[in-house]
């Protein structure tokens, strides 16, 4: 009977979890790292991946897979599912977001404003985490569990308000799954009658639920270091998703963890990005492909097979494809040329060099000797990112150590060489759940503002 | 959607949740390192299915250039499906190398060991695990 600590990654595409016991970062033993099989209810796909989806139909909510599914039935084609609301959570006044009715094309019935969507979703988040827990045999005799959940330090700066706003939305979201209970994970969906009778009523008695809040930055400098005897003081870490690339530096000063404001940079370029570069050099080349509707066609190929044509291209610095019986070729040097990119990677190596100024002073400042740097998200193993955090400094010292996208420990014998191959996109909820308390941005109950950011002098400690 | 009538709140225990006690049920006998393995599977599955369609029309190929198209695209398939069972390529094809009997293997079995060797197939590991080792060969002597 032990504590146990449990964090959620509500991701964009996918939600994640994993659970770690509460001594895990002063005692690490590989084999205690639990990602849960969130997605375990639903058959085929990746048991460890929830789709982040909701669909509203004639008579029932939809939710995860299911909601994918039934958006891509030929006779909803006038309806979409609502995805990618992790977004919404980033915005500046994110309770008017939340308070917008939700569109047409997502809820044909005009009954939901966006809080309610995204409280159904949490509540069936919070469902599959809870069944994929007790499904776990190390975690069925655990007496309690601690929440967190991980999010990309907060760019409107109102840390606090942010904060309070998410553990509202997840107490809401609570008190719905009591009230409904397995009933969630139906693969019909809820019926609409009873969000109706449950879901007000859920919303206006629930308290907000206990639960800390760790930076993603951070969450990748704890999977990082954990179990390092040179695990450092100082991080720089590079994450590319889909929509960003953020920079973020990092430094443990004694059992803390604190961000360093000033060298937080976020571009508005990162992987969407990098896939229109690709798809607009594939077009260029395919000369058989001149009519709008032959480039079109192209493109909606392109673009569905993306995430293969990218990671072959990181992999092997070529790619080829095969559309309409032609063969098709990319290299990463017809990427590196392209004007777009080297603009891109212009402001990106800008953005990184000054990052790394900002956490060297400081570190040197604490008189530390060294800078760990790692990449994290969907464009960690791009060349360009690794050519970055592997690039010689000017100043030899603090050193900078750049560490590989996953770390040695995932490859551990009893893993028996599975989890490394998925630890990618496990990572951040397997980070937050290893860390220790002194590194969350905000606990249960206590505003952000006062541990996210240092505001510590830097002096020798 | 319209808020319903304020009821009593009920107060959560500080900083921790306790698992529900229905939910207290026995595990099922599903390995974490065997859900893993299944879940990197699904991917590599598809990537190894389409090594096998361009196997195919590698060997039925009716000329030189389809042969070799094909080629490139079996090769990536089956680089896909290694990828997603987190195989990785050791050495450096065509390299010369010290040569290392724990970790190469030597395509023939005569005379003395070598000092150097030529690396004729880059060996495969999985972690620390050696799945398969580097293949080499004898450097050719020069002819005077």
């Amino acid at each position: 009977m032990s504590d146990w600590t449990l964090c959620i990654d509500f991701g964009t595409a996918y939600s994640k979890a994993a659970a770690a016991p509460l001594g895990a970062w002063s005692h690490f033993e590989p084999s205690q790292v639990r990602p849960l099989m969130v997605g375990g209810h639903e058959p085929g796909g990746n048991a460890f991946l929830l789709d982040s989806a909701v669909f509203v139909d004639d008579s029932h909510v939809l939710l995860g897979r299911a909601a994918l599914a039934a958006a891509n039935v030929p006779a909803n084609k006038k309806r979409m599912a609502l995805k990618s609301f992790k977004t919404l959570l980033s915005v500046s006044d994110l309770d008017r977001a939340l308070n917008t009715n939700a569109p047409l094309s997502v809820d044909p019935h005009r009954m939901f404003q966006m809080r309610d969507l995204i409280v159904l979703y949490l509540a069936y988040l919070l469902e599959a985490v809870e069944q994929a827990s007790a499904d776990d045999p190390l975690l069925t005799d655990v007496s309690s569990i601690s929440y967190r959940y991980a999010a990309p330090a907060w760019r409107s700066g109102d840390s606090a308000g942010m904060h309070d706003s998410i553990v509202r939305l997840f107490g809401e979201a609570d008190a719905f799954r009591e009230a409904v209970g397995e009933a969630l994970l139906a693969p019909e969906g809820l019926p609409l009658s009873l969000i109706e009778r449950a879901l007000p009523k859920a919303q206006a008695q629930a308290q907000p639920f206990e639960m800390g809040l760790i930076f993603e930055a951070t969450a990748a400098a704890a999977y990082t270091s954990i179990g390092l005897e040179d695990a450092g003081s100082h991080f720089i870490v590079v994450d590319m998703g889909a929509g960003t690339t953020d920079i973020a530096a990092l430094a443990r000063l004694g059992p803390r963890t604190m961000e360093l404001p000033e060298a937080r940079v976020t571009l508005k370029q990162a992987g969407d990005f990098i896939d229109q570069v690709i798809a607009n050099r594939v077009l260029d080349s395919a000369s058989w492909a001149r009519s709008t509707a032959d480039r079109s066609e192209l493109w909606n190929v392109l673009m569905r097979q993306m995430r293969d044509i990218k990671e072959t291209l990181f992999a092997d610095g070529r790619a080829t494809l095969r559309i309409k019986g032609k063969q098709i070729s990319i290299a990463m040097r017809d990427i590196e040329k392209d004007a777009d990119f080297r603009l891109f990677y212009k402001g990106l190596s800008e953005a990184y060099a000054h990052a790394l100024a900002v956490v060297r002073d400081d570190a040197d400042a604490r008189g530390r000797t060294e800078v760990q740097a790692v990449a994290v998200g969907g464009g960690a193993a791009a060349p360009f990112i690794q050519d970055l955090i592997r690039k010689k400094a000017v100043r030899s010292t603090p050193r900078v150590q750049p560490r590989p996208a996953t770390p040695d420990w995932a490859h551990a014998g009893e893993f028996r060489g599975n989890l490394a191959p998925v630890f990618p996109q496990l990572a951040i909820s397997i980070g937050g759940a290893l860390a220790p308390d002194g590194m969350l941005a905000a606990r249960s109950g206590s505003s952000p503002a006062a541990t996210a950011q240092t505001g510590t002098p830097a002096a020798h400690d | 959607m319209p808020a319903a009538g304020k009821s009593r709140a009920k107060t959560p225990e500080k900083g921790r949740r306790k698992k529900g006690a229905a939910r207290k049920r026995a595990a099922p006998a599903v390995s974490l390192a065997g859900a893993l393995a299944e879940a990197a599977w699904a991917e590599a599955d598809a990537a190894l299915a389409e090594a096998l369609a361009d196997l195919d029309e590698a060997q039925t190929a009716s000329d030189e250039a389809a042969r070799d198209d094909a080629m490139a695209m079996l090769a990536q398939s089956l680089s896909r499906a290694a990828r997603k069972r987190g195989l990785s390529r050791q050495g450096e094809l065509g390299a010369r190398a010290p040569y290392d009997p724990a970790r190469q293997v030597l395509d023939d079995a005569g005379g003395r060991a070598p000092k150097t060797v030529r690396i004729a197939a880059r060996g495969v590991s999985r972690g620390a695990e050696v799945l398969c080792p580097i293949r080499v060969r004898r450097l050719r002597k020069r002819r005077p």
